[in-house]
């Protein structure tokens, strides 16, 4: 675990492709340091059935952690942390997506985590929007996902799985150490906040400093995502 | 080939004010700005009397979804008195990747002598037709029509098995049996023209 408070200058691996799945409308890989995510995006295509009429699009999102990607076997079918995430990538991802273009459509994404070596849900998001930006669907802004970390004083971003679950071993044992979990996806060039989730303990004044650092994070990794775009245009343009 | 084009873009990058250009395609307005919504290369149209026009050029094929007026190829999945089932293959030229559901109503079949129609006597299962996209309809299906000339099947097979051959406004000939069949048929000389 890292010792002090730190914000790395990049990650140590930061990977970002598109078109990783062949048959999907668009699609993205990402890597950030061990965390490997894959991302598919299917539609707009027909509403599942029994739903009402919806004359938007709907966002639909699957998260699913592949059996091997995590310390202990993850099983086939989705549990509950899976399906939060999926609601809150689905929360992340509506604001982004030009749902009146799609009317009484669906666009579905589905996520598979192949690695978890923390920062998981900063980079579904971003992985999601890169493969919607892939996908040719029309979106407002690219949103970019990331996580941090706060043990006591210690504020760790990008967290790694240790990080994320560990706890500041503190000798004393009146004294109260929070942890918290926070991710943040933000629209770079719009400036705005799509999502924001706070999980444990936080003061306000911490509060307001970690949301600065997360936001820092994002638009670290916005020159990754730009250059995977364009590389990607350039890569079928040719091919056209 | 990308000479001539623009600068790459990327969903959410400001291209200019609305006072200088208007919004084209896969761009939005926003506070005044126009912003990108595709991955794409920023394209500069000059209209005479009119401000120029910002549009993206992508390398995908766009998102097409059947919209009111837009004319689509479907087939005839089940024929029943009020209405026929029926699956959206292409838009305009474009096929699509995934069907969608549509839905032929008995009014909207044909322009004139609506409360005449008699459904079995215009579509069959398996029928290939052109028809308009009229409204959203329901969640589960479009509402098509086939009511203009230039509207109607342009595929049907006999009951021997054989593709068939207009030969009416309401009538198919099978070539090899020599039987007649009644259909909706689209006014062939509307559509081999375009």
């Amino acid at each position: 675990m890292r010792k002090d408070y730190q914000l790395p200058k990049f990650y140590d691996r930061l990977v970002c492709r598109t078109g990783a799945v062949s048959q999907a409308v668009g699609s993205a890989y990402i890597e950030l340091r061990n965390t490997k995510i894959i991302c598919a995006v299917y539609g707009p295509r027909e509403v599942a059935k029994k739903q009402e009429f919806n004359i938007q699009a709907t966002v639909a999102c699957e998260l699913k952690f592949a059996t091997f990607s995590c310390r202990r076997r993850r099983r086939h079918i989705q549990d509950s942390q899976e399906k939060e995430y999926s609601q809150i990538i689905v929360q992340a991802l509506q604001p982004v997506v030009r749902l009146d273009k799609y009317p009484k459509s669906q666009i579905d994404i589905f996520i598979t985590v192949l690695q978890n070596d923390g920062s998981v849900l900063g980079g579904a998001i971003t992985a999601a929007s890169v493969a919607l930006a892939d996908s040719g669907i029309e979106i407002f802004d690219v949103a970019i996902g990331c996580c941090l970390r706060q043990i006591g004083d210690l504020s760790l971003i990008d967290p790694t799985y240790l990080e994320e679950e560990g706890r500041l071993n503190n000798e004393e044992e009146d004294e109260i150490v929070t942890n918290a979990n926070v991710t943040i996806a933000l629209l770079p060039s719009l400036n705005q906040v799509s999502a924001l989730i706070m999980n444990g303990e936080l003061d306000v004044d911490s509060t307001q400093r970690i949301i600065k650092d997360c936001l820092e994070g994002c638009i670290r990794i916005y020159p990754v995502v730009r250059e995977c775009l364009t590389k990607s245009l350039e890569e079928k343009m040719s091919r056209n | 080939m990308a000479a001539e084009v623009g600068n790459p873009v990327i969903p959410g990058q400001r291209l200019g004010s609305i006072d200088q250009f208007s919004a084209g395609l896969g761009t939005y307005v926003r506070q005044r700005h126009i912003y990108a919504s595709l991955v794409g290369y920023k394209d500069i149209i000059s209209q005479a009397g009119q401000l120029p026009k910002i549009q993206i050029k992508t390398g995908n094929v766009s998102c097409n979804l059947p919209t009111i007026g837009k004319v689509v190829t479907a087939k005839v999945l089940n024929v029943n008195p009020r209405f026929c089932r029926v699956l959206i293959i292409c838009i305009g030229t474009t096929p699509l990747k995934e069907p969608f559901k549509g839905t032929i109503r008995k009014e909207d079949i044909r322009a004139t002598e609506k409360d005449k129609v008699d459904m079995y006597n215009c579509f069959k299962p398996g029928d290939a037709v052109l028809a308009e996209v009229i409204s959203l309809g329901d969640p589960r299906s479009y509402y098509l029509s086939t009511a203009k000339n230039e509207l109607g099947v342009i595929f049907a097979k006999s009951t021997a098995g054989h593709p068939m051959v207009p030969i009416s406004w309401t009538e198919m000939q099978c070539p090899h049996t020599e039987k007649i069949e009644l259909r909706k048929v689209a006014g062939i000389k509307y559509w081999t023209d375009s």
